[in-house]
């Protein structure tokens, strides 16, 4: 008889966790609808394609590569997403969403797997892709602004653990909580890298690469 | 109050941290002006400003969104009916003796008369007794009907041998001759 007891207790507390994770992944009901029906998982590709993609062509530095570290993404996503608990926090802040969380994860190491395949070839720096293929340059490709220039360069010159943070915090625009969930530490330890990552970026910046 | 280095790099990294959540904010408003803080050296200010401004989100093309959307909306396709098929029922061997039948757990309700009633399938039919069964499914609940039907059918068919049956034949007829008019024909 104590069994069912235990079950409504367990199934309260189930539920007062649910209704907290509700209010803060924002991206919860999507995820249910594409978790009843795989075919509308298309919403939250759409949302998230610019991000991965960005996340991706900031890391490996040519669109063709971003293209297949992309694909790759959101294929293993659909593949996985009825494994994918949400699992936000308080700390995670109002709005935060354990999916993206989740997605840049799965981003990471597609990547990682991308950087790992062509090992053989030599890597495109952030700053040679910004000058040859930047799409967001309607002018033409020659005419790059000097100051963006710089910038990329200085974060291309970076580490890759300290570029990658300052990637999501400011493209990204993610909280120190996300972050700390895609790069799998603490987020202390995010606030550091993003800290000094910033001061190596300011330096370069000030000295104009001289280092 | 004394400061441990790694403590001071963690309030540095804090300030910093407010800093960038406030300058994104501001952003995000539109604001023209970003907030200052007079505690975070003006060089990391003016390198987080131009990062805000310069690292800009980079969109994929057209092209190559609207084929990994395809190719997306394909597997999701496969993974639905992989889905619902799963959802349909499992696939069993249909029991072909009641032995079987009875073997089934929770089967005791099986026509175990009805077996013996059904004209056997000759050995040459091309048609397996034993064929696979979605149970489950509308096809099990089909399949019991049939069965069923041809359960009733099969006992109205056999004529009751018993005196108490020839008895009560007996007094249906005669009760059917009282209540019919006169010249109507009198059932057997």
């Amino acid at each position: 008889m104590g069994r069912p007891v235990f079950r409504r207790v367990g199934a309260a507390v189930e539920a007062r966790q649910h209704s907290r994770v509700a209010y803060l992944d924002r991206d919860r009901a999507l995820v249910e609808a594409a978790r009843r029906d795989p075919r509308r998982f298309d919403a939250l590709y759409r949302k998230y394609l610019a991000q991965v993609y960005s996340y991706a062509y900031y890391e490996l530095g040519d669109h063709h590569e971003a293209e297949d570290a992309t694909e790759r993404t959101f294929l293993q996503a659909l593949a996985a997403l009825p494994r994918f608990e949400e699992r936000a926090a308080p700390a995670d802040g109002e709005g935060a969403s354990t999916f993206r969380v989740w997605l840049f994860q799965i981003a990471r190491n597609a990547v990682a797997n991308q950087h790992r395949g062509r090992r053989r070839h030599p890597e495109l720096p952030l700053e040679a892709a910004a000058v040859i293929a930047d799409p967001l340059d309607v002018e033409g490709r020659a005419a790059v602004r000097d100051e963006a220039r710089a910038a990329w360069a200085a974060v291309g010159r970076l580490p890759a653990d300290r570029r990658r943070a300052l990637v999501l915090r400011f493209v990204e625009e993610m909280s120190t909580a996300e972050i700390a969930g895609v790069l799998g530490r603490s987020e202390g330890a995010v606030r550091v890298l993003i800290h000094r990552a910033l001061r190596s970026v300011a330096r370069d910046l000030e000295t104009g690469g001289r280092r | 109050m004394i400061l441990f280095r790694h403590e001071g790099a963690e309030i540095e990294a804090l300030v910093t941290d407010r800093y960038l959540e406030s300058l994104l904010l501001a952003g995000e408003r539109g604001a023209a002006d970003a907030p200052s803080d007079a505690v975070l050296p003006p060089a990391l200010r003016r390198a987080a400003r131009r990062l805000s401004i310069d690292l800009v989100r980079v969109h994929p093309s057209f092209r190559f969104e609207e084929r990994l959307a395809a190719r997306l909306a394909e597997a999701a396709a496969g993974m639905w009916s992989a889905e619902a098929a799963a959802g349909a029922g499992e696939l069993v061997g249909s029991p072909s003796s009641p032995a079987a039948w009875r073997a089934l757990p929770g089967a005791s309700a099986a026509p175990t008369a009805a077996p013996t009633a059904i004209p056997a399938i000759p050995a040459s039919s091309p048609v397996p007794l034993s064929r696979p069964l979605i149970v489950g499914g509308a096809l099990t609940s089909a399949a019991l009907s049939l069965a069923g039907a041809a359960y009733l059918a099969w006992r109205r068919s056999r004529s009751p041998v018993g005196p108490m049956a020839r008895a009560a034949r007996a007094a249906h007829a005669v009760r059917a001759a009282h209540a019919a008019p006169a010249g109507s024909p009198v059932p057997d």
